[in-house]
């Protein structure tokens, strides 16, 4: 079986379907963007052109994607035209109503956004009393309705001591996978960087740890998609490329059909009311870039860059402004 | 024994890459570095080249043995060759999820 090349669309697309949101979380990275929403037949146009361009799965996104009035119709449309379609959400207006509607339209998958074992860390990070309640409800009631569930946390400040928690949390819920995404430094998340973000040492930290995890807990999947982390794994054939895979393996699409490299890199490439997805995919010299980074400073003597690829783009790009150059997260010393 | 494909794997064929590996196989270049094809299953990514794609096709109910016959019709390979050949990329397959036998 071959493992190298990048196909001609995307595999995923993340589309944040509104930017409206019931929560006032401190890293949002999408709460100063558009509120402009895509009408329910241009999102139908939107649909047909990622299944012409033989997108596997759609997962939706935003702000928070309940607060679109018509997501059980466009959820339908998708998984009629045969996508897998799953969601990330906060879970908070969850019922069992709703996860039995959810169902119904054709969510395969859903995850929630779950940041601490402890109630008050995670109500005062999202910014709603009460919600990490209601997470936990909404789990339960998608798992009852035959729903696959996931528990997605930001690691940051307030949760780097509590990693096993969040995985017995995750074991208690019957989720199938959690999800640890490295904090990212876009929007909100920008401005509380120094708040929230871990130190390079903190990282190498936290992933010796989130991967004696993986390997030790059973029945439960823990997803760790950061590269830098190529320093303290085995080779993997588990994915087609190296390094991010955005642009690569998936793309972002705004709530107004901008198209993004991934939802943390603010560089509209194209927008699908207009344009050809597989079109964009092929032509956009942003992604181009993204695909042929070059090693700048330590990664040019660094022997895991060619399966690191200097790390996080977004995060890279956000921080120092090239996208070449080596992740601030890395901890690893220059030789 | 019947093969069939797994109904929950994800997959697709890339028509530039097909269309370059049947390319090469007309010039007599070695096209078995070529993905023809993806394959998404249970958080696992597969790309298959020409061969492996058209094994994976013919994962529709039939025996190994028909489908090293119809093989047979589509590449110039030795029966010997191509009978091992896919019947290791089927176990392969199998062992990974991809196929089940019936």
């Amino acid at each position: 079986m071959k493992n190298d090349l990048i196909p001609s669309s995307p595999l995923t697309v993340n589309w944040a379907i509104t930017n409206i949101c019931n929560f006032a979380c401190s890293h949002c990275y999408s709460r100063s963007d558009t509120t402009e929403e895509l009408s329910i037949d241009t999102v139908g146009v939107v649909l047909d052109k990622l299944a012409k361009a033989k997108v596997f799965s759609v997962n939706f996104g935003g702000g928070e994607p309940l607060l679109r009035k018509d997501l059980l119709e466009i959820a339908r449309r998708s998984a009629d035209l045969g996508f897998a379609v799953s969601m990330n959400s906060n879970g908070f207006l969850i019922d069992r109503d709703i996860a039995r509607k959810l169902k119904v339209a054709g969510f395969s998958k859903v995850g929630i956004s779950i940041d601490s074992p402890k109630p008050g860390v995670h109500d005062k990070f999202r910014g709603i009393k009460g919600s990490h309640e209601k997470a936990l409800s909404a789990l339960a009631y998608l798992k009852e309705a035959g729903i696959e569930t996931s528990i997605s946390s930001v690691i940051c400040k307030i949760n780097i001591d509590d990693v096993d928690g969040l995985v017995e949390m995750a074991l208690s819920s019957g989720v199938t996978n959690i999800n640890f995404h490295n904090f990212k430094c876009s929007g909100l998340g920008l401005a509380n960087k120094d708040i929230l973000d871990l130190t390079p040492e903190e990282w190498r930290d936290f992933y010796i740890r989130a991967i004696e995890l993986k390997k030790s807990v059973k029945n439960l999947r823990i997803s760790l998609e950061d590269p830098i982390i190529s320093q303290l794994v085995e080779k993997s054939n588990d994915t087609l490329v190296k390094g991010s895979v955005c642009g690569k393996l998936s793309l972002n699409i705004k709530s107004n059909g901008d198209i993004t490299p991934c939802g943390f890199i603010p560089m509209v490439i194209g927008n699908l009311r207009t344009d050809d997805l597989a079109d964009v995919w092929k032509n956009s010299t942003v992604l181009e870039m993204m695909r042929g980074k070059t090693a700048k400073g330590k990664c040019i003597s660094c022997d895991h860059y060619s399966d690191c690829l200097g790390g996080c783009t977004a995060r890279t790009l956000a921080l120092t402004g090239d996208m070449n150059n080596p992740d601030p997260h890395c901890w690893r010393h220059d030789s | 024994m019947k093969i069939f494909r797994n109904p929950d794997v994800m997959w697709r064929e890339e028509d530039e890459f097909r269309e370059q590996a049947y390319k090469g196989l007309d010039t007599g270049e070695d096209v078995a570095e070529i993905g023809t094809s993806i394959l998404l299953h249970s958080g696992k990514m597969h790309s298959l080249n020409v061969l492996g794609t058209e094994i994976w096709k013919l994962c529709d109910g039939k025996t190994p043995q028909e489908i090293v016959s119809t093989l047979r019709e589509m590449f110039d390979v030795d029966e010997e060759v191509l009978r091992k050949d896919a019947g290791e990329f089927l176990q392969n397959m199998k062992e990974e999820g991809l196929v089940y036998e019936e």
